[in-house]
């Protein structure tokens, strides 16, 4: 049998279950040696990672529904990483696709939250700009300057108020939760230097944030922030470029990709 | 940074980067696993970069994946390049093993078919790796639980083949060659035996799990007894070789692993001495 026949039939074996598939030493007596190991460690890695991956949600869940969850997923999303350190990057649309399985429609946000947290951690670094940077900015280059966010900054828009129930079962497993409640809003996760932070914030502000990433440079965001409905912008744009520095929202530069 | 490789070492883990990087410690190199620092930015890196001041290091991958049927991924090969570039380590491991096919990875070390036609599969592959990464790859044994029927040698003998073919160097799992020689039921003093004693760089020693009828490598135990006798049995044969400890799960303070790691030179130096009065 070549390679390629073998690796696909001890694949696939894996993948379903199958702790026979006559590949093996001893399968004509119904033993096939130790393949019920490499089926476990697969089925028990992943889970795992996801473990890992989703670690409040997995309190949320506690471990028999984290872990029905996690089989359920693993059947469905076989990994295509080479590291298992992003092994449940669908784990979210999967959820959303099939909400009952996690009990409360907030845990989809609770969920999200996670990956974002596990995502900023080791995303690209940055210096962030500092204060002094814009103030170093002569006042004839304020429309043509471009400005950067972190490469660790994920805006995620939110239906339910779960950051309460994130930060108690972060802190302590055993912590007593209460239910969260709908609320649209956003949530902005980063990373300024090596420690993720995180904060809610209104639906207005996530967009300028978004509109300035994506601006050419800080006049365009200015008429985008206009259109948007702001009575003054620029004095919209100076608070928000304020507090947004201040929290090391924005890089010093752009990072190159 | 040094680079020059001899001693004791221990794998870096994260739950030690504070111990390492508050005071120096009582070991002589550090393993990293590759695929823990192909990351963007972070800890890890800012870690990893930091602790490598201070120590030699040397880089073991697990997703290789070099004998599998699918092509080798350049992507991947490319960021350990970038990796060792970064960190200059004395040598880049990773594992006689395939992981998937058909782009899936299983995420687990899985043996391969020890016959001619893995030889021939491998060569080439091996070739490719040691061009980008600019180096002798060094392979390491695994362990396994099963045995396919199209082996037409024993794992020992096809490894002898690989090096004698292909020019790498090997990393000898002490921990998997008996954990394999319990399963499989050969002699692992056989396995010892046939190594090729210029080939190998580093000896790695790990626990492991006593299920009955299988032993499984989980490098979540002290180093037992039968695995200390078989390291003083490699050290006579092969003398003195760069020695590490693995300890992937429980993971226990420092100074335990430490403890250990003295464990790891009085046998080798006991045997050391052995070997010098037999000679």
């Amino acid at each position: 049998m070549v390679l390629a026949e073998l690796q696909r039939r001890f694949q696939e074996a894996v993948l379903g279950g199958n702790p026979l598939p006559d590949l093996f030493a001893g399968e004509e007596e119904g033993l096939a040696g130790g393949f019920d190991l490499y089926l476990q460690a697969y089925r028990s890695r992943l889970a795992a990672a996801l473990r890992d991956n989703f670690p409040v949600l997995h309190r949320a869940l506690g471990d028999d529904a984290f872990s029905t969850l996690a089989g359920a997923y693993i059947r469905e999303h076989p990994s295509r990483f080479r590291s298992i350190r992003w092994f449940g990057d669908s784990l979210t649309d999967f959820i959303a696709r099939f909400p009952e399985r996690v009990g409360h429609p907030a845990l989809l946000d609770l969920a999200r939250m996670d990956w974002a947290m596990r995502a900023a951690f080791d995303a690209a670094d940055s210096a962030a700009t500092k204060l002094p940077d814009l103030a170093a900015l002569h006042a004839d280059e304020w429309p043509e300057h471009r400005f950067h966010l972190m490469p660790s900054l994920q805006i995620l828009d939110l239906t339910w108020a779960v950051e309460p129930l994130w930060k108690a079962l972060n802190d302590d497993a055993e912590a007593r939760t209460e239910e969260p409640q709908i609320q649209e809003h956003a949530l902005l996760i980063w990373r300024p230097a090596l420690d993720c932070c995180w904060r809610s914030a209104e639906a207005g502000e996530a967009a300028a944030l978004r509109a300035l990433g994506e601006s050419e440079n800080f006049a365009h965001w200015c008429a985008a922030l206009a259109k948007a409905g702001e009575p003054e912008p620029a004095m919209a744009a100076a608070t928000l470029l304020r507090r947004w520095v201040e929290e090391g929202l924005l890089a010093k530069s752009a990072v190159p990709v | 940074m040094s680079s020059t490789i001899e001693g004791f070492g221990l794998g870096l883990r994260s739950e030690h980067y504070g111990d390492f990087r508050a005071t120096r410690q009582r070991v002589d190199w550090l393993e990293v696993i590759s695929e823990n620092y192909l990351v963007d930015g972070g800890k890890p890196l800012h870690f990893l970069e930091s602790i490598r001041q201070d120590y030699p290091m040397v880089m073991h991958g697990v997703s290789l994946s070099i004998g599998s049927s699918d092509a080798l991924d350049t992507d991947y090969l490319r960021q350990l390049r970038r990796l060792a570039d970064r960190i200059e380590p004395a040598w880049v491991s990773d594992h006689l093993c395939w992981t998937g096919t058909r782009s899936l990875n299983l995420h687990d070390l899985l043996p391969l078919p020890y016959n001619v036609a893995t030889l021939q599969h491998l060569t080439p592959r091996i070739a490719q790796v040691q061009d980008v990464l600019g180096r002798a790859l060094v392979i390491e044994n695994v362990s396994s639980y099963v045995r396919y029927r199209a082996d037409e040698m024993s794992e020992w003998e096809f490894i002898r083949e690989l090096v004698s073919r292909t020019g790498c160097e090997l990393l000898l799992d002490v921990n998997n060659v008996y954990v394999s020689s319990v399963n499989h039921g050969f002699d692992a003093q056989d396995f010892i035996d046939a190594m090729p004693a210029s080939a190998v760089r580093q000896i790695h020693l790990a626990g492991h799990e006593d299920h009955g009828q299988y032993i499984i490598d989980t490098h979540d135990h002290p180093i037992c007894e039968a695995v200390w006798d078989l390291y003083a049995y490699t050290v006579r044969r092969l003398g003195r070789l760069p020695t590490m400890i693995e300890r992937d799960d429980n993971i226990p303070p420092l100074h335990e692993l430490i403890d250990e790691l003295d464990v790891a030179r009085s046998v080798a130096q006991a045997a050391l001495n052995e070997r010098k009065r037999a000679a």
